[in-house]
């Protein structure tokens, strides 16, 4: 399965040498290889019909001298003249407009080539086009890296609990604000202490507002109301509320009641919203430290928690990773007839 | 309303469903039903019942049902069950303003009481309060919730909810 690797940043390096790391299971698996046939990063490109060496595209990358040549045209320009399989589309999210992720993803789709992307933006602002892009051309869009990182949340929603109707979701989808809520909870510490503790850590951005606005957590239940609810809503439509406001003294007053305060998603009959909320200690939503949760009400299941680690390069690898197999199991059903 | 009932049943076959049939048909909700088989008081049985009420009219269609059919009352007594809802306030909270947020709640059908707890800060431009509040009826912790969304926007403070019940 020949690959176009779009953004190489950390999500990308870790994807490459994810991706050198299964070669392997892949082979014995499925009998065929993960072929990168074409990498970009921001400015720079590099391209080989017989696949480029992973190790040595992350080597190069981090040499701080770009993938290879100085891309001519834009990215989806050259993916509409290149002959690959499936796009991996990681550039960075954008909020505002989606790209350039939208472009590139519409791009592959058209083409008529399957789409495995870890960029929110796209899929927070134009998910139901996007959705209808894929089916219409009879392709597939993948996107489990895009909510809770190697937390298999997707996937299992629509895939193991197909014939489960999700009436409810609630959940902690962004592990910045996690740390920061537990660390004041559990520490007594002050808010900007335990926020600069983060950016110390590589937890939060030096703009960490992203994260503490509830911007990135808005932006996943966006996507996660679409994908395992089937509504219709956009990152727009969220009522959002962030934790800048939380002070340690408010921290005290819940901890006294036996609760801690927590950046909670949650969709509903009510809506879809993100907010702070006060979580009875011991309820599967009191999580600690950076872990993402997300804990959904089906009807015939009945409550289902799923827990893991939110972010962090190997970690939305192995998300990219699941998508890639999961197409592989699908080209290899569809060779031996199972699939029409 | 929750009601607890003490009722004494002639000691034959089919009592009991004669004694319980007039709280669904009143629309009530049998919530527990106790058959002391052992307490046999001039041959008849004790049997404890609770069970919830719609309002004071389907009370009193139950007990006179009860009276039709021969089935005693010996104690009654009404159990109170509330539902807590919890909010964090945080920011500019002037007494004044918690004295209007506490007297519009109270003003609302099914609340039961109201606790304010504060953080010790003297600073009224970043003031904490946690606010308790029992109610009747748990449908209405969402007129609860949307009141207080409303006066923190207009308030401009930081609402924290509870998780709900």
């Amino acid at each position: 399965m020949r690959l176009a690797l779009v953004g190489f940043g950390t999500v990308g390096q870790g994807v490459a040498e994810a991706v050198a790391m299964k070669k392997d299971f892949v082979f014995d698996r499925f009998g065929t290889d993960l072929k990168i046939v074409a990498a970009f990063d921001s400015m720079t490109y590099a391209m080989d019909p017989k696949g480029l060496k992973p190790l040595e595209l992350v080597s190069k990358k981090q040499s701080g001298k770009g993938l290879g040549k100085t891309r001519p045209k834009s990215v989806a320009e050259m993916l509409r003249e290149l002959d690959y399989d499936v796009l991996v589309e990681m550039t960075p999210t954008n909020i505002e407009n989606a790209e350039p992720g939208y472009t590139n993803i519409r791009t592959a789709l058209e083409c008529g080539h399957d789409v495995v992307t870890s960029n929110k933006g796209p899929l927070a602002l134009k998910y139901r086009t996007l959705d209808d892009l894929s089916k219409k051309n009879g392709v597939e869009l993948r996107f489990e890296a895009t909510v809770g990182g190697a937390t298999p949340i997707i996937n299992l929603s629509r895939e193991l609990l197909m014939a489960e109707k999700v009436e409810s979701m609630k959940g902690i989808l962004n592990g910045t604000c996690n740390f920061i809520l537990s660390r004041m909870g559990e520490e007594g510490l002050p808010f900007e202490y335990v926020l600069k503790e983060a950016q110390e850590m590589g937890y939060a951005e030096t703009d960490p507002s992203y994260d503490i606005d509830g911007i990135d957590s808005a932006s996943k239940l966006a996507i996660l109301a679409n994908a395992i609810m089937g509504l219709d809503v956009t990152y727009h439509d969220v009522r959002r509320t962030g934790i800048r406001r939380i002070t340690q003294e408010a921290v005290e007053l819940a901890t006294k009641e036996k609760k801690v305060i927590r950046l909670i998603g949650e969709v509903n009959g009510g809506g879809v919203e993100v907010s702070p909320r006060m979580v009875p200690m011991g309820h599967p939503l009191s999580i600690s430290g950076t872990l993402n949760v997300l804990h959904m009400h089906t009807d015939l299941a009945g409550a289902i928690t799923v827990t893991g680690r939110g972010a962090g390069r190997k970690e939305t690898a192995s998300a990219i990773m699941s998508d890639l197999v999961s197409l592989l199991k699908r080209n290899t059903c569809l060779s031996n007839g199972k699939v029409k | 309303m929750r009601v607890n009932v003490d009722l004494r049943l002639k000691d034959v076959p089919g009592q009991l469903i004669k004694a319980l049939e007039p709280i669904s048909i009143n629309e009530g909700n049998i919530v527990g039903v106790v058959h002391n088989h052992d307490l046999v008081t001039g041959g008849r049985i004790s049997v404890n019942v609770t069970f919830e009420h719609k309002d004071q009219r389907s009370l009193e269609a139950i007990f006179s049902a009860w009276k039709e059919r021969g089935v005693e009352v010996v104690k009654m007594g009404e159990i109170v069950r509330t539902y807590p809802a919890e909010y964090l306030m945080v920011g500019n909270l002037a007494h004044s303003t918690l004295r209007a947020i506490t007297e519009g709640i109270e003003k609302m059908e099914g609340v039961e009481t109201i606790d304010l707890q504060y953080s010790l800060s003297t600073s009224t431009a970043n003031k904490s309060v946690l606010l308790l509040v029992s109610l009747r009826n748990k449908e209405k912790i969402k007129d609860i919730d949307d009141y207080l969304m409303t006066r923190s926007k207009r308030n401009d403070f930081l609402l924290v909810r509870g998780m709900g019940v």
